[in-house]
């Protein structure tokens, strides 16, 4: 099938798997997944499941990546071989560096990190299957793992990607849309204050498509924040 | 040694649970406690945890926390390395602790402290001072400060010790009677027991109960119930 | 792998729960911890499978690519195992090149399956000189508390039992079953409090000293043996273990074909 011929949506405005323009795909979230890990999550949106490990904060080693005022996070984001189609080798890979650095940036912006002078907090991403938006399960779980891990933050990070297919905007794109659509607009959001702390787009998007998107993608945020939400209150015991 | 204070689930009242990033309404004027900041004016709770409210102090306490060193804290060590005057110990916090040469019980030369102290070894020792950078120096000179040559060491996460104590001490007094052992609670989290291989097995699966169930109701019958078995 | 300091106090509570035929967590000598496994898990692989044994929880995906046979066998496909540990699952794991651990587990794992002859790899020739399919077995760990090789093992031989040929998106015909002929099993025992025990956990390997893994195939044959990490062991012991070997392989044997059954 060439770029031209994917239709995202038929005559009465459903897309491929049965959604309208404005809705999210099924979104489960459970902490504690790893045993020996100090915080943990799973997360599973559509058919993409990635799961984030905390480790810390602890010391920092070498000594040279210390910092003497403030923590630094260590992250990692990473697809297993079996999570595509095409099976991933695996070894160093460019865009999982990338997308590991801007979740840094991200998670940056709300951990306390002027709490835990000289010490790191390991933060690792893994996804096990990819159905597009892998880069928002992987910022949204670790959000949860931070959490669940007792790492104060202001606030969580919760991740979303709109875009636009066929000239339609659709909240959270899935993996033909993503492929076939004309462009692509993940988001960071932080739910108390709809502040911004991740932003990638690629694409073509006229103004007023990229304000839809962006209201999407908020709004989109404050549903799937209440799944991350509730999965950490049933974690710790929520009969409160 | 032990801290008296009162378990979560023994608190009056409601139990609200908070999460990172919530707003806590209704408390104008208030001071913002532990694992709370003032943010644009809102008091924002920053950890997973129980809201406590103390007159006009609003806190969270923590359901999973990292150890957090204060002076004065008496705490199980494990020696990681050592130069030639000071061991480095790891004591569960996000920084190591270091125990200079002068601070040892022991005359130790210049030189040779592996030959009192090696790396894997326990001890029990107190947080001296903690400085800006959150940099402890233990210290292992004081009553009952040594090093662990026998016995076995069990881990607690640090917000659960409350319950291990019990209010007075009481639960303690009972694990020390369920297993007939001598125990010492670090404030790190640290536990350790020392006594029949049989007695360590006991309080080693009510330390479970207790890390498990702390936050329901009738811990105290629960982990009676196991010296009745 | 960051080596992690070993409590001294660890080794002597050990030995001393060993002189009485006790373990740290309240098993017998040769009790494996609670076992948990699930095929099919993974969307994207054409064969998977969870194991849980305890704490530790690990995943096998099985893929399938086209490869051209090489010169000296025209008629034969491939098989592949490739391990990674990543530090996700553990406090000492490292980033990085993978580990000589990490490297351990994967060829280790890879040979009992190989040398037990389940995968034919003549069976996997699309078309003589030109075409031949290559199967690869990832192995992803997810939490490690001990005792990785046979989490491992179990996951592999149960996805690949499980595993469907994706003839149709390369377009060579129909999807069907992987023909895997035989269920190898690998069991390790690890010495702890000088005696081996059976499935042991993060703090008895920490504890513990030498490192022993026995595949054996449908007919209690021996596949491949691997002895790990420092220490010496006499022929009585490994004799004793073989004996356990036989028994244990053979449960967990019945335990994948049961899975294979109620699919």
């Amino acid at each position: 099938m060439g770029y031209d011929d994917y239709q995202c949506m038929d005559a009465n405005g459903i897309r491929e798997d049965g959604r309208k323009a404005d809705e999210m795909r099924p979104v489960e979230i459970v902490c504690g997944v790893i045993p020996v890990a100090d915080g943990s999550a799973r997360i599973k949106w559509g058919k993409n499941e990635a799961v984030a490990a905390v480790y810390g904060p602890m010391e920092a080693h070498p000594r040279k990546i210390q910092r003497q005022d403030r923590a630094i996070l260590d992250v990692r984001y990473n697809m297993a071989p079996f999570s595509t189609t095409d099976r991933i080798r695996p070894g160093f890979n460019r865009r999982s560096r990338e997308i590991g650095k801007v979740t840094r940036d991200a998670l940056e912006s709300v951990v306390d990190l002027e709490l835990y002078p000289r010490s790191k907090i390991r933060v690792e991403i893994e996804i096990i299957c990819a159905e597009a938006g892998t880069r928002c399960c992987g910022i949204t779980a670790a959000s949860v793992a931070l959490a669940d891990a007792g790492i104060p933050m202001s606030d969580m990070v919760v991740s979303v990607a709109a875009g636009k297919c066929n000239g339609i905007v659709l909240m959270d794109l899935n993996k033909p849309e993503d492929n076939y659509g004309e462009a692509d607009l993940p988001m960071g959001i932080l739910p108390a204050t709809d502040e911004v702390v991740f932003l990638q787009m690629d694409g073509d998007l006229s103004m007023d498509e990229f304000k839809q998107c962006w209201d999407y993608n908020v709004k989109a945020a404050h549903d799937v924040h209440a799944i991350m939400v509730e999965a950490l209150r049933t974690r710790y015991g929520g009969e409160v | 040694m032990s801290e008296d204070s009162t378990p979560p689930e023994q608190a009056s009242g409601a139990v609200r649970l908070v999460h990172p990033g919530e707003r806590i309404g209704g408390h104008d004027g208030a001071e913002a406690g532990h694992g709370i900041r003032r943010i644009d004016g809102e008091l924002v709770a920053m950890r997973m945890g129980t809201l406590q409210e103390n007159g006009q102090t609003v806190s969270v306490e923590p359901l999973s926390s990292r150890y957090t060193p204060r002076a004065g804290d008496l705490v199980i060590g494990l020696v990681e390395g050592m130069t030639n005057n000071i061991w480095f110990m790891d004591i569960g916090a996000s920084f190591n602790a270091i125990l200079p040469m002068s601070l040892a019980p022991w005359k130790v030369e210049f030189g040779a402290v592996r030959e009192h102290l090696g790396v894997g070894e326990a001890v029990l020792c107190r947080v001296q001072e903690v400085d800006e950078t959150h940099s402890a120096v233990a210290t292992m000179k004081g009553m009952g400060l040594r090093k662990l040559k026998s016995g076995m060491l069990e881990t607690i996460p640090p917000h659960i010790i409350p319950a291990v104590i019990g209010k007075g001490g009481e639960m303690l007094q009972t694990l020390k009677e369920l297993g007939d052992c001598r125990i010492v609670v670090g404030q790190n989290g640290r536990v350790w027991l020392d006594g029949e291989q049989d007695g360590m097995r006991e309080i080693r699966s009510a330390l479970k109960l207790i890390r498990d169930t702390a936050h329901l109701p009738g811990l105290k019958e629960r982990v009676a119930a196991l010296a009745g078995e | 792998m960051a080596i992690p300091i070993i409590p001294s106090l660890l080794r002597k509570s050990l030995a001393e729960m060993a002189s009485t035929d006790e373990r740290i967590d309240g098993r017998s000598r040769y009790e494996g911890r609670n076992l948990e496994i699930e095929v099919d898990c993974l969307a994207n692989a054409e064969g998977s499978c969870r194991v849980r044994m305890g704490d530790t929880i690990v995943l096998a995906g099985v893929k399938f690519q086209l490869m051209t046979p090489y010169p000296d066998r025209p008629t034969e496909g491939g098989l592949m195992t490739s391990a990674e540990v990543r530090p996700v699952c553990g406090p000492n794991w490292e980033a990085g090149p993978p580990s000589e651990e990490s490297i351990e587990l994967g060829r280790v794992v890879d040979r009992g399956i190989r040398e037990s002859g389940c995968i034919n790899t003549t069976e996997l020739c699309i078309l003589p000189g030109e075409k031949a399919w290559q199967v690869i077995i990832d192995l992803f760990a997810i939490s490690d508390d001990g005792n990785m090789f046979d989490a491992f093992a179990l996951a592999a031989i149960a996805a690949l039992r499980t595993a469907t040929v994706p003839a149709e998106r390369f377009d060579v015909g129909e999807d069907y079953r992987l023909p895997v002929k035989g269920t190898p099993i690998m069991c390790s025992y690890h010495k702890v409090g000088g005696r081996f025990v059976f499935d042991a956990n993060k703090r008895e390997e920490l504890g513990g000293d030498e490192r022993i893994h026995i595949t054996l195939g449908d007919e209690g044959h021996v596949h491949s043996l691997q002895k790990g990490l420092r220490g010496v062991f006499t022929a009585t012991e490994f004799d004793e273990i073989m004996d356990q070997a036989q028994s244990h392989c053979a449960e967990l044997r019945e335990i994948v074909h049961n899975l294979e059954d109620s699919l």
